[in-house]
């Protein structure tokens, strides 16, 4: 799988495979005894404790302690604040999702210049560079996560049809590159379709934003949702006004499979890989400290996942079973 | 709330007998005490008062008409030093945005800067040059658009600052570009700038991306605080940015720094850097190395499908393939000789080296070090710094931002509209733009749905 996107500051993307643990590293690691801490936006999705699961592992292969792991509620200021207090408990690295841009860069800055290690996840505030302000960047193929979505949506959507997008507020390099990915894949293919761009600041006020894309747009015919938490919540408001659409996101976790696995709105996920990339994190956290060269953008391919598929992608990306309610629903299990 | 011209051209109040109007004669002062601000070098009206020589009457005026024009902000105080705290005056920066753009031969980069070249926010994509310029236009113009309406300038966008791969003919310091000069074949004869200019109705500069990079680094990057630094762009061309005494050395025509046209010998082969050492050379070496046996790796590669760039051979090189590392270090070698003849003339304090291939590996980058240290004089080399650019693209949008910042408030340029407090009331862009409203614009690209083929 190729990766469709550039970094934030035009990188090319290095693959996971650059950052591999070879025996002797584990070893070094193990003998330096390090101390690391996580920031995350959240962690209260599936992508999070996935992320944490695949990090877990590498660090406690690895002999390094994970001192914090710190939920900032999607809140730059209490981002800054908890930054600024690990900060003072002098950890080895940081691995931090920044969840905004000018309003945290300051502070992760702040991170590089203890002479702490800072991977980031995701997201790389403007005017931070890598090597000076911090050390790589792992992420998802946003844009390719984009284009999938708007691949996988499209047949569904009739001809000069309108299609809604609810777009992320937040200045997030991820989301911006979902959401200018899904809109160029219709300019190009899909010229005919009219996009329809919406904004939410919250997860909370994800269903009101899809309440206000339909009553300006009645004639929506299709919705993308940049990922899958807010778009369970516009899906259950749409119906709830008794307009289904064909739907796509980004994101494969539980809710979001049981729903594809229905196929009542959702076509089509465009799913991350959450747990590789923790481990990927993880791994770049431990060459960094050993003092190897690491790429400034480390991205892993999205996944196209369908009602056709979702069992198997489910495993390959959660390393766990799907849900029994997916199973059932596909015919799989025939329990009760 | 800004003036308006009228605004300040009629007072109420009557005015003496051939006294002249506050009007005609405050532009020179507004321009130098508004620069000096900018530039950081005053912030206390009392600096201001210093630097400038104008009376403390003369400084309060204008300073409450910068104010009044949105220019300058004097609601933050400083720090004491006996007495009253003084009231800082700060350039308002946000005050309206510059849109910035680097045009790569296989990149995209848009961003929105702000008035002091600072870029708030920044997007790359993959893109190909040789596609017909009016798809090219397009997709810039989606996405300058995308990027006002995500970060919606309450002032309004002020420019538009292009980073080019190649030399612009025609811009010269000074004025903003009226025509769109010749830059790539592919383009001749479409009407770039006159689009983007109708299309968002501000005035547009143009810059080679090597010009835009070395601001970039000497503004953002590694560079800062540097007197003297060659910038090295590695790609299909190779190009070079001169930095002496702090400030980007341009030429007579924009032109300097084309150290791809020099000519080098390579086994036996002699002809220009850019054909022996670019990116060209490195993919037609990595495919040559692919097929007759000498890469295993980039062999793989092709066998599943994959293309050969030179992006392919450099991660090759990196993770140690032979026939890869020895294209890179041939590459190295030869750039670094040419470098090392730069580096003996100018004596530069630090050599940075940018390009996507300079990016992916460490090869080459040690090679041209090599180069370097081994065909300078010692005294060149004692304390020469070549390190790998940090920024990437990131440099070409920094610099274009502050190309477009340095225009807009160089002094010649902002006398012209700053009693007007908008540079878009600039009497030749007024101009440019009533030539161009009676013009009509180009047609839109042709468009295929998935599966279909463009006519061609």
């Amino acid at each position: 799988m190729t990766i469709s996107g550039l970094g934030p500051h035009g990188e090319r993307a290095a693959p996971p495979e650059r950052v591999s643990l070879l025996p002797d590293d584990r070893t070094a690691a193990k003998a330096a005894g390090w101390r690391v801490a996580v920031v995350l936006h959240t962690l209260e999705s599936d992508w999070a404790k996935q992320q944490l699961a695949g990090m877990m592992g590498i660090f406690g292969d690895c002999g390094a302690a994970v001192i914090d792991v710190v939920d900032c509620a999607f809140s730059p200021d209490m981002q800054v604040a908890e930054l600024d207090r690990l900060i003072s408990q002098r950890p080895d690295a940081i691995i931090s999702l920044p969840v905004a841009n000018e309003q945290v860069a300051a502070a992760h800055r702040r991170v590089s210049e203890a002479g702490v290690k800072l991977v980031l996840l995701d997201n790389a505030p403007t005017g931070l560079l890598p090597g000076k302000d911090y050390t790589a960047l792992v992420s998802s193929d946003n844009f390719g996560l984009g284009k999938i979505a708007a691949a996988g949506l499209s047949p569904r959507i009739p001809d000069r049809a309108k299609v809604g997008v609810l777009g992320f507020a937040a200045d997030f390099f991820a989301t911006n590159e979902r959401e200018i990915a899904f809109t160029k894949w219709l300019q190009v293919n899909r010229p005919d379709i009219t996009p329809r761009i919406h904004r939410f600041a919250r997860i909370e006020d994800s269903a009101a934003a899809a309440d206000d894309l339909l009553s300006a747009n009645p004639d929506l015919a299709g919705l993308f949702v940049v990922w899958d938490t807010p778009a369970l919540a516009a899906a259950t408001r749409l119906a709830e006004r008794g307009a289904t659409m064909s739907m796509a996101t980004v994101d494969l976790g539980e809710a979001a499979a049981i729903a594809l696995a229905t196929g009542n709105s959702f076509c089509c996920i465009a799913a991350q890989q959450p747990f590789l990339q923790g481990i990927t994190a993880a791994q770049t956290v431990i060459l960094c400290l050993l003092g190897r060269p690491v790429p400034a953008w480390i991205a892993l391919p999205g996944i196209g996942v369908t009602r056709d598929n979702v069992v198997e992608s489910f495993q390959t990306i959660w390393r766990q079973p799907a849900p029994r309610e997916v199973l059932r629903v596909l015919g799989l299990s025939r329990g009760k | 709330m800004p003036l308006t011209a009228q605004d300040l051209t009629e007072s109420p109040r009557p005015r003496g007998k051939g006294r002249p109007r506050t009007v005609e004669t405050a532009a020179p002062s507004l321009v130098e005490l508004l620069n000096l601000v900018r530039t950081g070098a005053a912030n206390t009206r009392q600096e201001l008062e210093r630097q400038s020589e104008f009376g403390r009457a003369v400084v309060a005026d204008r300073l409450t008409m910068l104010g009044d024009l949105g220019l300058v902000d004097e609601s933050e105080l400083g720090t004491a030093t006996g007495g009253r705290a003084p009231r800082l005056v700060r350039f308002a920066a946000r005050r309206a945005a510059i849109l910035v753009a680097t045009l790569d031969q296989t990149a995209i980069g848009v961003g929105v800067a702000d008035l002091s070249g600072t870029v708030l926010t920044e997007h790359h994509e993959a893109a190909d040059l040789t596609a017909p310029p009016a798809e090219l236009a397009e997709r810039l113009t989606a996405l300058f658009r995308w990027s006002m309406e995500r970060h919606a300038p309450q002032g309004g966008i002020w420019g538009i600052s292009l980073s080019v791969p190649g030399a612009v003919q025609g811009a010269t310091e000074g004025d903003f570009l009226t025509t769109t000069p010749p830059v790539l074949p592919a383009w001749e004869g479409f009407p770039l700038v006159e689009t983007l200019t109708r299309d968002f109705g501000v005035p547009v500069w143009m810059r080679s991306s090597v010009e835009t990079m070395t601001m970039g680094e000497l503004h953002a990057g590694a560079a800062i605080g540097t007197r003297s630094m060659l910038f090295l762009k590695v790609g299909r061309r190779i190009g070079a940015g001169i930095v002496c005494d702090g400030q980007l050395y341009r030429g007579a025509h924009g032109a300097a720094g084309l150290i791809g046209s020099l000519p080098v010998t390579s086994g036996g082969q002699s002809g220009p850097l850019d054909a022996l050492a670019g990116s060209g050379m490195i993919q037609r070496e990595g495919l040559s190395a692919a097929q007759d046996g000498r890469s295993p790796m980039l062999a793989d590669i092709q066998r599943r499908g994959g293309e050969i760039t030179a992006i392919e051979v450099s991660q090759a090189a990196q993770i140690g393939d032979p026939a890869s590392v020895a294209i890179l270090t041939e590459a190295g070698h030869l750039i670094g000789q040419v470098v090392a003849t730069l580096a003996n003339a100018l004596n530069p304090e630090l050599i940075v080296l940018s390009g996507s291939i300079v990016q992916t590996n460490d090869i080459l980058l040690a090679a041209l070090r090599e180069a370097v240290y081994g065909a300078s004089h010692p005294f060149v080399t004692r304390d020469l710094r070549i390190i790998r650019s940090q920024m990437g693209s990131s440099a070409g949008l920094v610099g274009a931002a502050r190309v477009a910042s340095e225009q807009l408030f160089a002094p010649s340029f902002l006398k012209e509209w700053v009693m007007q407090g908008s540079p878009l009331a600039h009497p030749a862009f007024a101009a440019l733009q009533d030539r161009l409203s009676q013009t009509a614009p180009p047609p839109p690209p042709p468009r295929a749905r998935t599966g279909q083929e463009l006519p061609r």
